[in-house]
């Protein structure tokens, strides 16, 4: 009962926060907190390959750039087009990619996997350049309007208000994370895991492994699409380094490492402490890879958990010494 | 091929099975007639086969030549996952459970897939009651209530061993292969595992792979000696125990005056 009203104070303190966000931040701190979000996102949707299938993909941004261009794509070619169907198709071009892909990923994990993922986003990468008369190759396409959406009720909501688009975009990432994070807890969610802990158990259990890792896939890429969706009418500009560069691939990664992995919630505590750190060395920029590394060493070194691995041991602690002062001033004794 | 029906009482039957690791045959024409609901062993020195046999039937091979049967039905070339659908469960030699994940977990993956819960998105896996209660009544039954929410991993060797076994079992299988189930037990462990066999595959056919003669005449209804990927005998316990060929080649005498 008392965890309960523990719980759901947390829940109202994070709405309320977010709810609350356009009026306290000013316009650069609401950039930064939606721009976490949408990482966030991305670093969940590539946790669920990594953590819940043990699934190592290098090459995620693939499904995020996807999700990216397809928006833009359909949001520059067909005027008129609604704001939500818009991240329907970042999401569908997403699934259908990874459609695309899934005959040759699932038959594969580990380093193949990895490597597999790679090349496919490397070749991604090529083929937007190379049809740079659609995608604008390294220029990339920017400068178009957000939709406005019409709501029943409360009339026209414009857009192009940082404070309304932030509402919808914020809006959008909670429901894609509550999404992903009620698919780890269905029958489905704990065949995922046992994916991850012994795939050949789970075949001889009756359960084909190929087509459930392609479902999962076809979710992880969905909801990265959903981020690069929001990512690039955000941006307001999608460009190959943008979304499909290097980093686009590996920064999720990191984050995941940083949060923790294992656990579904870490990597949003992962993208916040990255975002904190790069934020604060802005005004150094040549000297913020290297205090990210750093951090990122530290980690791996003394925190192989995560930072989500500081607030298990306090959890912990906070236990053993409230139990402690309950023996000592309540003379409460368990083992009596 | 396809139309050959095998006769109803035989669960499963082989025919003219080869297998080969490279140059070098593993198998060499396998004929197997499983009667249902009796417990078939399978016996014979170490490197005789047996285990790729159970990979054959079972799907993770595809034989050289030769055909599979299962319920009548030409399953040859078919995968793990299909016939484990069909029924045919299996358990392993070196415990291959969930070690990151409780035994509860462990047993209610099973549980899932008795229940032919595959691909369901749409619900709490924890507030499906019946599965819950389920899972709760096996681990009684297997008697790892107790070890309930323990890592698989941190189980005794003696109760994973028990879990392995009991992964295959709880899928509800027509037919199951175990595969060496009380190898490295001690002689305590190992009566118990008989016990539990015994009680666990009530009304279900068997092929068993085993080491233990004790575990083996004690269990099977016929045998089957495997000597170098051939089969040398098959027959009742005693035809098996008095057959000389079997004797010179694998059963010291010493072992089968124990056992006797």
């Amino acid at each position: 009962m008392k965890r309960q009203f523990g719980k759901w104070c947390a829940w109202a303190m994070i709405l309320g926060g977010l709810y609350m966000a356009p009026r306290v931040l000013g316009v650069f701190e609401l950039n930064v907190l939606l721009g976490t979000a949408i990482f966030a996102l991305f670093s969940l949707s590539l946790n669920l390959l990594l953590s819940f299938t043990g699934l190592l993909s290098f090459g995620h941004a693939m499904f995020f750039a996807a999700g990216a261009y397809g928006t833009v794509l359909v949001l520059t070619r067909l005027s008129g087009f609604p704001l939500l169907p818009l991240i329907g198709i970042g999401a569908a071009a997403a699934i259908g990619l990874a459609l695309l892909l899934s005959p040759l990923l699932v038959r594969v994990s580990g380093h193949a996997f990895a490597m597999l993922t790679m090349a496919f986003s490397q070749i991604m990468y090529a083929t937007v350049m190379k049809l740079s008369h659609i995608t604008g190759g390294n220029d990339g396409i920017s400068g178009f309007a957000i939709p406005s959406v019409s709501i029943p009720v409360v009339g026209v909501v414009d857009m192009a208000l940082e404070q309304n688009f932030y509402y919808f975009a914020i809006s959008i990432l909670g429901l894609s994370a509550w999404v992903m994070w009620f698919f780890t807890r269905t029958p489905f969610g704990s065949i995922m895991v046992g994916i991850r802990d012994n795939p050949e158990r789970v075949t001889y259990l009756g359960f084909s492994v190929p087509l459930s890792k392609a479902i999962i896939l076809c979710v992880s890429a969905g909801f990265a699409g959903v981020a690069g969706s929001i990512y690039a009418l955000f941006q307001n500009m999608v460009s190959v380094d943008g979304v499909l560069g290097p980093l686009s691939s590996f920064s999720p990664l990191i984050n995941c490492f940083i949060g923790g992995l294992g656990t579904f919630i870490g990597p949003i505590f992962g993208t916040g402490i990255g975002t904190i750190l790069l934020e604060l060395m802005s005004a150094h920029p040549e000297q913020a890879q290297l205090v990210f590394s750093l951090v990122l060493i530290a980690i791996v070194l003394f925190l192989p958990g995560g930072v989500i691995m500081l607030y298990w041991k306090a959890n912990t602690r906070w236990m053993a010494v409230r139990q402690n002062i309950q023996n000592r001033f309540f003379k409460r004794r368990i083992y009596e | 091929m396809n139309d050959q029906h095998e006769p109803a009482d035989h669960i499963l039957t082989t025919r003219g099975l080869n297998h080969y690791f490279g140059e070098r045959q593993v198998l060499t024409d396998i004929q197997l007639e499983i009667q249902r609901g009796t417990r078939h062993a399978i016996i014979g020195p170490n490197g005789a086969g047996k285990t790729t046999l159970f990979n054959t039937i079972t799907g993770k091979y595809k034989p050289k030549s030769g055909r599979i049967f299962f319920k009548g039905k030409d399953v040859t070339g078919f995968k793990p996952d299909k016939l484990a659908r069909m029924g045919l469960g299996r358990s392993f030699q070196i415990n291959s459970t969930f070690a990151g994940l409780s035994t509860f977990q462990n047993l209610r993956m099973a549980i899932l897939a008795r229940r032919k819960i595959r691909f369901n998105f749409f619900r709490f896996l924890d507030k499906i009651k019946s599965v819950t209660t389920e899972t709760d009544a096996f681990l009684r039954r297997i008697g790892l209530a107790a070890e309930r929410n323990l890592p698989a991993g941190l189980l005794s060797y003696g109760k994973h061993r028990c879990l392995e076994l009991s992964l295959a079992m709880a899928v509800d299988p027509e037919l199951v292969l175990l595969d060496e189930p009380a190898a490295g037990m001690s002689r305590e462990e190992t009566h118990k595992m008989v016990e539990l066999i015994r009680e666990l595959t009530q009304g279900k056919s068997v092929i068993i792979i085993e080491h233990d003669m004790d575990v083996v005449f004690s269990l099977a209804d016929r045998i089957t000696v495997l000597h170098h990927g051939e089969i040398l005998a098959t027959g009742s316990p005693s035809e098996i125990k008095s057959n000389q060929e079997v004797k010179d080649a694998y059963l010291g005498e010493a072992e089968v005056g124990n056992a006797a």
